[in-house]
């Protein structure tokens, strides 16, 4: 077997540009990638570099045939499977480190690139962001200066192809546009992205054990942002419905499956003016649909009100979507109480929390009425030693009595779930609500931030005569809970918990700017789906636009566009001279059909023309000798027309 | 000193001048065989007014071609031989107090004459090197405080031994720069070599030549090489040219204005030699190494061994508009 000869390294000049293109497309997927992957790619860019740095020769086909198989064994036991997202760009990743081990020729570096471009658009599979468009913008310039140094001729200086590639860029921005512009947006779309299932997203659960919520109270995530059309409610009246939970099995709650309900017209009803606001939900993937508490109408589709007043979308919500909707805050639900469901609504395992319940029959038989029982509770919490606290004791079981009788410290859960366990022993229908209260107005967008750290539970209650009515617990041990939100009920002793910018308004300042550049973001850029599309074709002029149309206007724009381009460049960019002479004379090296080389004068060109080519000698001599003065001498018509007709004759044999 | 000139039977006029050029060229070829291309540089460099640098080894026929270059053009000729105590008085003459008029009178040095052969240049000092250097720029020498004109034309010819390392003076880039062109003559080939052997003795023909054009005639033909007609495609190529060796990373300093300038006024008296109608390509790309060779700082690392390659790597890789 002959020895491997190392590298030559004439790689050098492209090859660190080439990896600062894939480490740069690889950093977005880093955070999800298992950490092997990432190791391998930066331990083979890193043993590729010093292969060429130290001309030494690259690993062996078995070695690399090897390292495959292992890296793809890898991946497959990581997901076991090797399809959605996460594979995907796990296998992309391995592909391009292991690629690198077998570069060994400028344009094989050109798969490379194309792996790095894949890589890129599989991040935004993932999530977008406000940063994902300079991320990209930044990523596709620099893998475009990689495409230019590996194709460069000669010693072209780095700073130029990045400012070719720059160029290059620009011209194609309005293309960009123009397609994100006219490119048809379906409803339903072709294809699905298939996501990672077992990613989770912080939010409220489908359930609420004790802890589930004040857990989520260190969240700083966005859960929906929302933008009042005109009146802005108090905040003790925004209550952002969510689900209801009706099943108690002594320590956690549980919702029925959304079945679709009556129609919201027949189970609600309202007084005063709604609310009109406009709502874009971050993706949970659940059914839930947040609305201010009663929500009357909404523009998602296929979205209904369930039995219980709690809205559901058919498909999960896995994308950011965004909604209009009007709210009741002075309501009414209309539905009546069968004896079975008031059976269902008074249910608590008999076995658990026994104090409590001897505690709600006691309270409710010295009680004069439901509303007397009522308030009776409430007084207990407000005036008893009850402490609203984000860290809780644990409870173990019957928690509701380690509760009420023992800790007497808890979160909104720990309320609300001791409410509807006192109020169903005392023998009133009660349920708790999950969704979130209260919300932050952002002067910079004019828009109110709702986050996963505004999640709350309240109770409601059925009364004759009166129907479900929101009680909320919490208020009665911490009305400023429920009145100012909960940064400042907690301020005290656990703001740095709660997150940095509670403490420093500066910083404060700078999340909500940021925050208000990103609902901007997602309400003109990530939120151009159909309807915005439709609203925006209708504003050009445009009516009714169905796909076909788009697809028109679209190649319609986007040659509008490649022209126009196209027009300026050729205004800006002058060629050199092609003057007759040398036209005529590139018809000769045409017709002689070797090629002419770089730097190859016309005399030289001559001599190599008369041995390798069919065309006699002294029509190559006249043509090279008529050329030479026609196209570097002075002015000469004679030598003009010498020259025209030796290649018109050449031309005709 | 002076050389005989027959005026009256030299050629006037300019299509006469073109003649006597030519006959040059031949003469000149009788004498160093096989070395036309070089007669033609060489003939190109004197047209350009331009100084020329001769680098070979011994022996190749360097003093040889710059007598047989005076004596064709009718030139008077002088040499000096450069030795490590040469002095600076020793090139361009001294004040000798005359006791009999009771005054200093000026006796001239070698290098009032019009063409002057500088054998060996790198051996002298450089204090000696730099008396030869400001008469070639400056086309004057001065003595005691008197600046003295140089006659018209005046050329330098000079030569040096690349070979020879130890006891000489190599000259600095600055004073390189003022040679037009460096050329070397290498090996005659084997035709050649059987003729010069079997031939006449060459000292004694170059007695026999004749001058075929005068001084006049020469200036007269260096204003036609200037005039010569230099296309729009064609400076675009020498720009192109300036640059690659400036952009080059095989080249740590390239081609300066002078230097583009150079590579003109060669070009086009190469040109006007090859009686081309314009500047050609060919005339670009045959003066290019001369021109540039003894410009150009090669980098260290660059794999191109001699300069002639490096330029050759240059015009390899600018395509010729």
């Amino acid at each position: 077997m002959a020895k491997p000869r190392g590298t030559d390294g004439s790689l050098l000049t492209s090859l660190p540009w080439t990896l600062a293109a894939i480490v740069f497309s690889l950093a977005p997927h880093v955070q999800f990638l298992p950490l092997w992957i990432t190791a391998a790619c930066v331990f083979c860019g890193a043993w590729r570099y010093v292969i060429e740095r130290r001309r030494r020769p690259l690993p062996s086909t078995w070695l690399r045939v090897l390292l495959a198989l292992t890296c793809f064994l890898g991946v497959l036991a990581t997901y076991s499977t090797i399809s959605g997202v996460g594979p995907g760009s796990a296998l992309l990743a391995i592909m391009a480190a292991l690629k690198l081990l077998e570069t060994r020729k400028r344009r094989d570096q050109f798969v490379l690139l194309f792996i790095a471009i894949f890589l890129v658009m599989s991040s935004l599979l993932r999530e977008q962001h406000l940063w994902s468009l300079p991320y990209l913008l930044v990523a596709v310039l620099l893998i475009m200066t990689a495409w230019l140094r590996v194709s460069a001729v000669g010693e072209e200086p780095a700073r130029r192809s990045f400012a070719t590639g720059g160029r290059l860029l620009l011209y194609t921005a309005p293309l960009a546009i123009a397609m994100w512009i006219f490119f048809p947006r379906l409803a339903s779309p072709f294809w699905a992205v298939p996501m990672d299932t077992g990613t989770a997203t912080s939010g409220i659960s489908d359930s609420m054990s004790p802890g589930d919520i004040s857990s989520l109270s260190m969240s700083n995530a966005v859960a929906f942002r929302v933008k009042f059309t005109d009146v802005i409610p108090e905040p003790r009246d925004r209550y952002w419905r969510g689900l209801v939970l009706t099943l108690f099995n002594g320590r956690t709650w549980n919702s029925n499956d959304p079945f679709e309900g009556p129609q919201v017209h027949e189970q609600v009803s309202g007084n005063g003016d709604p609310i009109a606001y406009q709502i874009t939900l971050e993706p949970t993937r659940q059914h839930w649909v947040f609305a201010l508490d009663m929500p009357w109408s909404w523009s998602l589709p296929k979205t209904f009100m369930g039995p219980q007043q709690q809205l559901a979308r058919g498909r999960p919500i896995d994308q950011r979507v965004a909604y209009e909707a009007t709210s009741y805050l002075d309501y009414r639900t209309d539905v009546a109480l069968t004896r079975y469901a008031r059976s269902w609504y008074e249910r608590v395992p008999e076995q658990s929390n026994k104090r409590t319940q001897a505690l709600a029959k006691q309270m409710r038989a010295s009680a004069a009425s439901e509303s007397a029982y009522i308030e009776a509770v409430l007084m207990k919490f407000h005036e008893e030693e009850y402490f609203y606290t984000l860290q809780p004791p644990p409870l173990g079981s019957n928690p509701v009595d380690r509760f009420l009788f023992d800790s007497k410290r808890g979160f909104c859960e720990h309320y609300a779930s001791a409410f509807a366990v006192m109020m169903r022993a005392g023998g009133i229908p009660a349920r708790v609500v999950l969704g979130y209260q209260g919300g932050e107005l952002n002067p910079m967008g004019g828009h109110m931030i709702v986050r996963q750290s505004d999640a709350h539970a309240w109770n409601e209650v059925w009364l004759d005569g009166i129907g479900w009515y929101r009680v909320d617990p919490t208020a009665a041990v911490a009305p400023e809970r429920i009145e100012s939100g909960i940064s400042e009920s907690l301020l005290d002793g656990v703001a740095s918990a709660w997150g940095m910018s509670a403490s420093f308004a500066f910083m404060h300042q700078l999340t909500l700017t940021w925050d208000a550049m990103n609902a901007k973001w997602n309400e003109w850029v990530l939120g151009y789906g159909p309807e915005n599309q439709e609203r925006f074709m209708a504003w050009l002029g445009m009516s009714d636009p169905d796909w076909r149309k788009m697809i028109w206007t679209l190649v319609a724009v986007v040659i509008g566009i490649i022209l126009l381009i196209s027009l300026l460049l050729s205004l800006r960019y002058r060629p050199p001279a092609r003057d007759r002479a040398a036209i005529l004379y590139e018809r000769f090296v045409n017709k002689a059909g070797i090629e002419l080389l770089t730097g190859e004068t016309p005399a030289v060109f001559a001599q190599r023309a008369a041995a390798e080519s069919p065309i006699p000698a002294d029509v190559i001599d006249e043509i090279t000798s008529t050329y030479l003065d026609a196209r570097y001498g002075p002015v000469d018509p004679v030598a003009m027309r010498r020259l025209e007709s030796a290649v018109a004759a050449m031309r005709r044999q | 000193m002076q050389r005989r000139t027959t005026l009256e039977t030299l050629p006037v006029g300019k299509d006469a001048a073109r003649a006597a050029l030519d006959q040059a060229r031949k003469a000149l070829g009788t004498i160093i065989l096989g070395k036309d291309s070089q007669i033609a540089l060489a003939l190109a460099c004197l047209l350009a007014r331009g100084h020329l640098l001769i680098e070979d080894l011994p022996g190749l026929g360097k003093t040889m071609l710059a007598q047989a270059l005076a004596r064709v053009l009718g030139l008077s000729f002088r040499r000096i031989q450069f030795t490590s105590d040469l002095l600076p008085a020793d090139i361009v003459g001294v004040s000798v107090f005359r006791q009999e008029k009771g005054e200093f009178e000026f006796q001239p040095g070698p290098i009032f004459t019009q063409l002057i052969l500088a054998d060996e240049v790198n051996r002298a000092t450089p204090k000696a090197q730099s008396a030869l250097l400001e008469a070639m720029e400056e086309y004057q020498v001065s003595v005691d405080g008197n600046t003295r004109l140089l006659p018209e034309p005046f050329f330098v010819v000079a030569t040096q031994n690349p070979a020879d390392q130890i006891g000489t003076f190599p000259l600095p880039e600055s004073q390189l720069d003022r040679f037009l062109m460096r050329l070397e003559l290498g090996y005659p080939n084997e035709d050649d070599e059987r003729e010069l052997i079997t031939g006449a003795d060459r000292r004694s023909m170059l007695q026999d030549i004749d001058a075929v054009a005068s001084p006049e005639a020469l200036q007269a033909l260096q204003k036609s090489a200037a005039g010569i007609h230099m296309s729009e495609p064609l400076v675009d190529y020498i720009q192109a040219l300036v640059r690659q060796t400036r952009e080059s990373p095989d080249i740590d300093i390239g081609l300066s204005p002078r230097g583009a300038l150079a590579l003109v006024a060669a070009a086009k008296a190469h040109a006007f030699v090859e009686h081309h109608s314009g500047v050609y390509p060919d005339d670009i790309q045959a003066v290019f190494s001369a021109i540039a060779g003894h410009r150009l700082k090669p980098a260290a690392n660059t794999i191109y061994r001699s300069a002639a390659e490096l330029c050759q790597h240059v015009l390899d890789f600018v395509a010729i508009p």
